[in-house]
């Protein structure tokens, strides 16, 4: 039981790997779509994509803390 | 073959201690410990002011910024004509992006020339202050020390070296520029909507009486968590790229310790090491630039939604 804070971290890890990826994915495919159907609008599109990549990277960034909390502080 | 003997040599007599990655690692990216800083100075109000390694790199940073852009402009001032030459150019570019496509955008025609002077000002500090953690200049130094300058143990340039350099890779320095994010906000939109307003609009007019109980909760909460989640993206992600290089760069000699010859580390780090961690340092130098317009461009959009609220 003694290294099971480890295994958590881990686990944390790998989700939140998961969870970023998944949601950055869907983010670049909206705006790969985008961009193709209309190029004019690409700068338009970056911009809108731009500040949900940011705070969803934020998100991921504090859980990755979290799981950097976990393994320091047992 | 004989060198190779005299360097196994050489590594069974200092291998006394392990080599420990993980100590070396945290030893590189942390600041310098509070109890031998470079520079003793007096408590104040129970406040150490001592001067440790972030605090100097702070400094240095700032004195860089400021020399750099006040010379620069003044020179441009000074000429006759109107167009820019030199490094002006460079300077002109970035005032007028971060102006017309971090400002304007979201602070509106009305506050940009409020706004774009506390803007600007993040975006060159923490894009100088990133840039120089990815020169290695104590690293350098303590090079330099070894082969050449031979300073007692615990003179100045000693203290310097072991440790990372990038001020913005401590979270103490982001959660300080964080928190003038905090008051830029507070006061964006008591000067367009007065200091009592502004409050009332942190929560949307027009819901049932009943949800106001949950949904204040959530706005106060949400008033603290934006300049937190600023605090924790940019130290994270500033100190994540530094670990990753110095734990790619580690297995240079964990390789060395475990197969007991320093040959085959030399050749798992001209193999694997160095072309990886170079590959690192090239995704560092983006890094460090979206990381200086993300969080200026997270301050402009906190602070435009304080101006445009929806009430």
């Amino acid at each position: 039981m003694q290294f099971l804070h480890y295994f958590g971290a881990a686990m944390a890890l790998g989700l939140i790997v998961i969870g970023a990826g998944l949601g950055i994915s869907k983010l670049a495919v909206a705006a790969a779509e985008g961009i193709a159907r209309q190029p004019a609008a690409a700068d338009k599109i970056t911009g809108a994509v731009n500040l949900p990549l940011f705070l969803l990277e934020g998100v991921a960034i504090i859980a990755e803390v979290f799981a950097l909390v976990i393994v320091l502080m047992k | 073959m004989f060198v190779q003997e005299a360097i196994q040599e050489q590594v069974a007599t200092e291998a006394g201690e392990k080599f420990n990655a993980g100590k070396v690692i945290m030893e590189h990216v942390s600041n310098s410990a509070i109890d031998h800083p470079l520079l003793h100075l007096p408590k104040v109000l129970g406040i150490d002011f001592s001067v440790t390694k972030h605090v100097l790199m702070l400094w240095l940073v700032a004195a860089f910024v400021f020399t750099i852009v006040t010379w620069t402009v003044r020179r441009h001032l000074k000429q006759e004509r109107a167009i820019p030459s030199g490094f002006m150019n460079a300077l002109e570019a970035v005032v007028e992006f971060v102006r017309d496509s971090i400002v304007l955008p979201n602070v509106g025609r009305k506050w940009v020339n409020t706004w774009t002077p506390l803007i600007l000002t993040f975006f060159l500090f923490i894009l100088c202050a990133n840039a120089i953690g990815l020169i290695p200049i104590f690293e350098v130094l303590a090079v330099l020390d070894h082969f050449v300058l031979h300073t007692a143990e615990d003179s100045f340039v000693k203290h310097l070296m072991h440790g990372g350099t990038t001020a913005t890779a401590n979270f103490n320095v982001t959660a300080a520029l964080a928190m003038i994010t905090f008051g830029a906000i507070i006061v964006a939109g008591s000067k367009a909507h007065g200091f009592v307003t502004h409050f009332k609009n942190l929560v949307p007019g027009g819901v049932s009486k009943f949800v106001y109980p949950i949904l204040i909760p959530i706005e106060v909460l949400g008033m603290f968590v934006r300049p937190f989640a600023l605090t924790m993206r940019l130290a994270a992600n500033m100190t994540g790229g530094h670990i990753a290089i110095l734990a790619i760069l580690s297995f240079v000699f964990l390789s060395a310790e475990i197969f007991k010859s320093s040959v085959t580390g030399v050749g798992v780090g001209l193999v694997v090491s160095v072309p990886m961690a170079s590959l690192v340092s090239g995704l560092e130098v983006i890094v460090v630039l979206v990381q200086a317009y993300v969080f200026t461009l997270l301050t402009a959009v906190f602070i435009g939604m304080a101006i445009h609220a929806h009430h």
